[in-house]
């Protein structure tokens, strides 16, 4: 089943929105210095998508999906902006009581290392039973019920057997697997994976993203992946939102954001990606280092590593650009004012196949 | 699970009997004069070796370690030699051990339940004004040599709650003064170890886990937090056996105990073989018994360990 750019674009104008952060502003104070983590971030979940958060280590986008949870660290806290979620606004969250009604029950999340999101210490049914119990109502035998069905639905055979084992006696894959149960326990609505396959041997990869998109299915979730890995983010992505420095430099449709890139950022990165290199070249690498959040960041923050950056880059702070109705940049290279660039080779060759006819799998 | 058992435990026995042969052939090294107590000037050389053989220390060593075991097989632990000249040296020890050993397990319980529960606390409440509270408890006692706050105890305990200052088996309120002073100590240790083992669970992935699927923070304190933290800490309980049973030399002395406390010292310094002898192979055997019991607590309660299971991973 394939569905044109056009088509997919028409299916978003009707999606109904289930979470809307708007101007969001992290900081966190590091002995005795704030540090900005998440700059006006701006962001539309729709519900029943898989979106993918990409950028590089410490843009941010684990602590942007940790506030939609209230589990920044003690020392982080919501500077202003909004996070609306069934009409509430997350951002004003302050207690532990009001979170309870969210973690869990709205949002449930996936952890990057399977090898320790699991209490080493109490058996893996112990722990998914908690989850049913305190989201399903249900306690004792059905409860237990209930943990078998979702470890046999995670693909553990033998549940009877596994519920009573502890998780050293699981493979990593397993073990991912385990926390997914305790996720699908919760009964949420989102589902934030963050770097669900990073700790995971490549072959088991795979099975662990097939897992994630039949539960899709199955529980009716809107995902949410935080990945640096390009590769997860083809496979599974609807939407792409690219993270620098704090804020969502780019946002599109996934086939967009590969065929038609357009912040430098989301342009670079896409160019240093080694299946797109050529052959006896050397491979592309994006120079410098991500901006210090310590400091105030004048104009673009990727301005200082962009070869192609404008003077106006250094000055002020870009704009969104609407590249279409799903697409959006962050750049004033979409300012109708701005000179015509020259792009990578490998950028332009994306481009080259890029048109409405682009064919994407649904 | 039983061959671990039943290997380790003759391994105990191993190590008992290693220490107390150790000991045992120390003392033979020691010099000749002491043997005789207060008396050795008055003997002539022939008198001396009279008695030395009558001890039988002239003897080869090995024949002297074999009628040790021997007679240690018939459950005779030997007599005072100088100590208490001829008496038997189970009765030397026997009357001391319940007095040490109340003394020990009052102030053993106390620093358990006192120190877990401070430690739990003060890392439930990690740096506000309660675990700032517990570290300055803790660093005093660390640093403040026990004499002083052992004496300042007793000198306010006696001046403002109107406590007896020394120890009289007739009035059960003498002992309230010793036990808090020697649980001090127990309880600035424990709190510290709780803590610092709470705090290291609190930081792991499983904590976050926990959290994300909507755990109260209470229950994820009382469910995960403190059982995985108690694991270490009770591994520790079993040893302290023998601190229970040593007694305290000092605070024995300073509320007139008349307890285990410094026999051993005592027993070295006038070179009574036998009561030495007796009481390293008491002490160790409970301190070794303590280890034993340690590892055992642990394989029960902590699944990942498979004690002998593997025979060749060892």
């Amino acid at each position: 089943m394939a569905k044109t750019v056009e088509e997919l674009r028409a299916e978003y104008a009707t999606k109904e929105k289930i979470l809307e952060v708007k101007d969001l502003v992290i900081k966190f104070s590091l002995r005795g210095d704030v540090l900005t983590a998440i700059r006006e971030a701006s962001l539309d979940l729709y519900k029943g998508e898989s979106l993918c958060i990409v950028g590089e280590s410490g843009s941010g986008k684990s602590v942007l999906t940790k506030s939609f949870m209230g589990m920044l660290d003690a020392n982080g806290w919501v500077e202003s902006g909004s996070i609306l979620y069934e009409g509430q606004d997350l951002a004003k969250y302050k207690t532990e009581r009001e979170w309870l009604r969210i973690r869990g029950k709205e949002i449930a999340m996936v952890f990057q290392d399977p090898m320790t999101a699991l209490n080493p210490l109490r058996t893996v049914g112990r722990q998914i039973q908690e989850a049913v119990e305190l989201h399903q109502g249900l306690r004792g035998r059905p409860a237990k019920e209930a943990v078998y069905e979702l470890l046999e639905q995670v693909g553990i055979d033998d549940p009877v057997r596994r519920y009573k084992q502890y998780p050293f006696e699981f493979s990593g894959g397993m073990r991912q697997r385990v926390v997914i149960a305790i996720a699908l326990a919760c009964k949420p609505k989102i589902l934030i994976c963050d770097e669900p396959t990073t700790a995971l041997d490549v072959s088991i990869q795979a099975q662990i993203l097939e897992l994630l998109t039949q539960m899709q299915k199955a529980y009716n979730l809107t995902l949410i992946y935080i990945t640096h890995d390009l590769g997860v983010v083809a496979h599974v992505a609807d939407r792409v939102a690219v993270m620098y420095a704090g804020e969502i430099v780019e946002v599109g449709l996934a086939e967009e954001i590969f065929y038609n890139p357009k912040h430098p950022y989301t342009i670079n990165l896409l160019s240093s990606l080694p299946q797109l290199g050529v052959k006896g070249q050397d491979l592309f690498a994006i120079r410098g280092t991500p901006p210090s959040l310590f400091k105030e960041i004048q104009g673009d923050a990727f301005a200082p590593r962009n070869p192609m950056a404008l003077k106006i880059d250094f000055l002020h702070r870009p704009p969104y650009f609407e590249v279409s109705p799903t697409h959006k940049a962050k750049t004033w290279l979409l300012d109708p004012r701005a000179p015509k660039v020259e792009l990578p080779e490998a950028i332009r060759l994306l481009q080259s196949k890029w048109g409405d006819d682009v064919v994407a799998d649904a | 699970m039983l061959r671990y058992i039943v290997q380790r435990f003759f391994q105990s026995l191993l190590t008992l009997f290693v220490v107390v042969t150790v000991v045992f052939i120390l003392m033979r090294f020691m010099p000749i004069e002491g043997f005789f107590g207060p008396n050795y000037d008055k003997l002539d050389p022939e008198q001396q070796q009279a008695i030395l053989r009558s001890m039988g220390l002239l003897d080869p060593l090995h024949i002297q370690l074999k009628n040790f075991y021997l007679q240690l097989l018939r459950g005779d632990l030997g007599t005072s030699t100088i100590f208490r000249p001829n008496v038997p040296v189970w009765e030397i020890i026997a009357p001391k051990i319940p007095y040490s050993l109340f003394l020990g397990w009052a102030s053993l319980t106390l620093s358990i339940t006192i120190g877990f529960t401070l430690g739990v606390f003060m890392a439930r409440y990690k740096s506000t004004f309660l675990d700032r509270l517990g570290t300055l408890y803790i660093v005093i006692i660390n640093a403040v040599p026990s004499a002083v706050y052992y004496l300042f105890l007793q000198l306010y305990g006696k001046d403002l709650l109107n406590l007896p200052m020394l120890f009289d088996p007739d009035n059960p309120k003498s002992w309230i003064l010793p036990i808090i002073s020697m649980a001090l100590g127990g309880i600035a240790g424990n709190a510290m170890w709780m803590r610092r083992y709470m705090v290291d669970e609190l930081n792991k992935d499983y904590i976050r886990l926990a959290r994300a699927k909507g755990m109260r923070n209470s229950a994820i304190m009382f469910k995960h937090v403190m059982r995985n933290a108690m694991i270490p800490m009770v591994h520790g309980i079993p040893t302290s056996i023998l601190l229970v049973m040593v007694g305290s030399l000092y605070i024995e002395s300073l509320y007139s105990i008349p307890g285990m406390g410094g026999l051993l010292i005592q027993a070295i310094q006038r070179q009574d073989t036998p009561l030495v002898q007796a009481l390293v192979l008491i002490f160790s055997a409970f301190s070794i018994f303590g280890l034993f019991m340690g590892d055992l607590l642990m394989a029960a309660l902590d699944p990942r360990i498979k004690l002998g299971a593997k025979e060749g991973s060892r």
